[in-house]
């Protein structure tokens, strides 16, 4: 108990001797995100509709795998596996091509869904992580006891904990699926899919950047969804055309652009997608910290 | 008001010049020619706005200098500048659009100022570490989160205010009991009444013994109990921290407040103790009833400066030199003096109160 400045007649108790580490701020905030969009009715239903999505797909996968072996029962092991690696090869480098092929199928395309439909997951769950707490000035309950910084981390990092762990969810029940209808043996299944489940996080992390920020910078939470919805498309569209155009520079403002690099063998391609991954994800937090902290609310 | 109460108001003795620690506490802004003493604002330390200064004891808990807020092309507060000493009620009084919930939000850190200077106990409002578990706020208008429960809500607000874990609970329960809550810890936010939620905003305010608390429109739109039962929480906490009160309800404040300062559209109009601002200690206000008015008898009291008359509301305004007299004795030498004289006494306030003096300026 200390004496409170200015009051000599009472005695309070002072609980604070040193500065609050700005990261435990961020940890209690990332716990309360955690149990919010994991409790509301909105993650609740989000999460139910991302795992049964992703077990149809998982299941629909498996029978049109049934089918292809039952249509092309006269081709080898050996040559399906050359098919394969062809195909790959269309999407990604001669050497992630060979490796991925001998990927269970299965489990792959649960990669493209993850990566595919991650956004439109992210966009519905993180529209709504700071523009209602602005619009309704919850938020002021938060100002004047976090950095602005730390609140807007722990909002990130907090719906991107979310999102990692109902995808982890859904592809847990892919690799159930996976593993029950003899696709793979469960440490083939485990190696692969804990493999691709990691690379879709840096790739989630940006696009949970991006939702965040946009959420930072509207007041009204239907707006925001509507500008993360356009943003999101609009940089589909920019990928579409730098593509389809040549424009190599300009895949790289595309977040899941980075799969290539992070599911490439080689581990300074590897290293340099999780870098180029973070480093994106960086400039967006602290971009949006930086706007937050100056304005008003 | 009525006569009894007004006479158990408490009161100075006649020799002692009034309120003396109300105006210690309370030095304010540019005034108009209304008598109340001025304030020409010093500048402060160097970039009170964003310096990072070691902790230490404060008098002056609160430091508006210069202070100017604009939305646009809109001035919302236009050069406001007080001093609030640490220990006191003050008041921020006005009209809608007056500027106290602008000025209150700025000293909050909820908006940052267009230029001019604010300190919150040596510290600039953003200093959110410096200020952490020492300043409360009640802000007006904000909503609790509705998909937490109570308990959960100020656990979490207790957490970000570095209580100790063994502690966090039990100070949010003592809190919540403060303000008569204490059966809501398992209750949605989302499921409380205005008034409920009202109480749960001012126990996060209070969570941890903060030395300020600054508290928007604390009793807006509740029912007369809650509200009554708030002024009462607001009243056990004097002289345990420096309260800051923005209310359109000038009656709460009057009740409440040791000093306050008056504003219309974004400046500072009045300012100073209750007392000056009521000029409670240099005038006192006699309704008449039907009969005789003896005026004359009443200028003829030795005590008396000069007396008024208002025919139509049959108000009759004694002023008294304050530094030879205190109220009261006028009030018991004025009052034999009209009974004497067959006059009917329906009421007397000691000065003009409150509302009429915002009235006056606003």
């Amino acid at each position: 108990m200390a004496t409170c400045p200015g009051f000599a007649s009472r005695t309070r108790p002072f609980y604070r001797s040193a500065p609050m580490n700005p990261f435990v701020e961020t940890r209690h905030i990332i716990q309360r995100e955690l149990r919010k969009n994991l409790r509301s009715v909105k993650g609740i239903a989000l999460a139910v509709l991302t795992l049964l999505g992703g077990s149809s797909i998982a299941l629909l996968i498996a029978k049109y795998n049934d089918f292809k072996r039952e249509e092309m029962g006269q081709i080898s092991p050996e040559e399906l596996h050359m098919l394969r690696e062809k195909a790959l090869a269309r999407l990604y480098e001669e050497d992630t091509a060979k490796w991925l092929a001998d990927a269970p199928e299965v489990l792959l395309a649960l990669l493209s869904f993850t990566v595919w439909l991650a956004p439109l997951l992210i966009a519905l769950m993180g529209f709504d992580a700071i523009s209602p707490d602005i619009q309704h000035r919850t938020v002021r309950y938060w100002t004047i006891r976090s950095r602005r910084w730390s609140y807007f981390l722990g909002k990130w990092a907090g719906l991107w904990a979310t999102v990692s762990i109902v995808t982890l969810a859904m592809d847990a029940i892919i690799w159930g699926v996976c593993v029950v209808r003899g696709e793979a043996d469960v440490a083939t299944t485990l190696s692969w899919g804990v493999r691709f489940w990691l690379t879709s996080l840096p790739l989630s992390a940006i696009w949970c950047s991006i939702a965040v920020l946009i959420s930072s910078l509207f007041r009204v939470p239907m707006v925001a969804l509507l500008v993360t919805f356009a943003t999101f498309f609009t940089l589909w569209v920019v990928y579409l055309i730098a593509n389809v155009a040549h424009l190599d520079p300009l895949l790289y403002l595309y977040p899941n652009h980075y799969d290539h690099l992070m599911l490439d063998p080689k581990a300074y391609r590897f290293g340099t997608g999780v870098l180029a991954s973070f480093g994106m994800t960086a400039l967006f937090v602290a971009g949006g910290s930086a706007l937050f902290a100056r304005r008003d609310v | 008001m009525s006569t009894e109460e007004n006479l158990a108001r408490e009161s100075k003795p006649a020799s002692q010049p009034p309120a003396p620690e109300a105006q210690a506490n309370v030095e304010s802004a540019p005034k108009p020619a209304d008598g109340l003493t001025g304030y020409s604002p010093a500048p402060l330390p160097p970039a009170a706005r964003g310096a990072k200064k070691k902790r230490k004891d404060v008098e002056i808990a609160i430091r508006v200098n210069k202070v100017v807020k604009r939305f646009g092309s809109k001035t919302a507060v236009d050069g406001v500048s007080l001093k609030v000493k640490a220990g006191s009620v003050y008041g921020l009084i006005g009209p809608n659009g007056a500027g106290k919930t602008t000025t209150f939000s700025m000293l909050a850190g909820f908006l940052k100022p267009s230029s001019g200077e604010i300190e919150v106990l040596g510290y600039a409002p953003t200093q959110v570490d410096e200020l952490r578990s020492r300043l409360g706020v009640l802000p007006q208008d904000a909503l609790l989160p509705p998909w937490d429960k109570v308990g959960e809500f100020l656990m979490h607000m207790a957490r970000l205010q570095d209580v100790p874990a063994d502690r966090v609970e039990a100070e949010c329960r003592e809190v919540l009991e403060e303000v008569d809550g204490k059966d809501w810890w398992n209750v949605r936010c989302s499921q409380l009444s205005h008034g409920m939620a009202k109480r749960v905003q001012l126990a996060q305010a209070l969570l941890g013994e903060p030395e300020i608390v600054l508290l928007d429109e604390p009793t807006a739109g509740l029912d007369p109990r809650v509200a009554y039962e708030i002024r009462q929480l607001i009243k056990r906490r004097k002289g345990r921290c420096t309260l800051i009160v923005s209310s359109h309800n000038l009656q709460e404040l009057e009740e409440v407040c040791d000093a306050a300062c008056i504003l219309d559209r974004g400046r500072v109009v009045a300012s100073g103790s209750i007392t000056e601002l009521t000029a409670s200690s240099e005038e006192v206000r006699i309704k008449l009833g039907a009969g005789p008015a003896p005026v004359a008898v009443v200028r003829e009291l030795p005590m008396v400066k000069r007396v008024e008359f208002d025919e139509e509301r049959r108000e009759l305004v004694v002023y008294f030199d304050r530094g030879q007299v205190d109220a009261e004795t006028v009030i018991g030498h004025v009052l034999w003096a009209l009974l004497q004289n067959q006059a009917r006494i329906s009421g007397v306030t000691k000065g003009k109160g409150l509302e009429q003096r915002v009235m006056e300026l606003t």
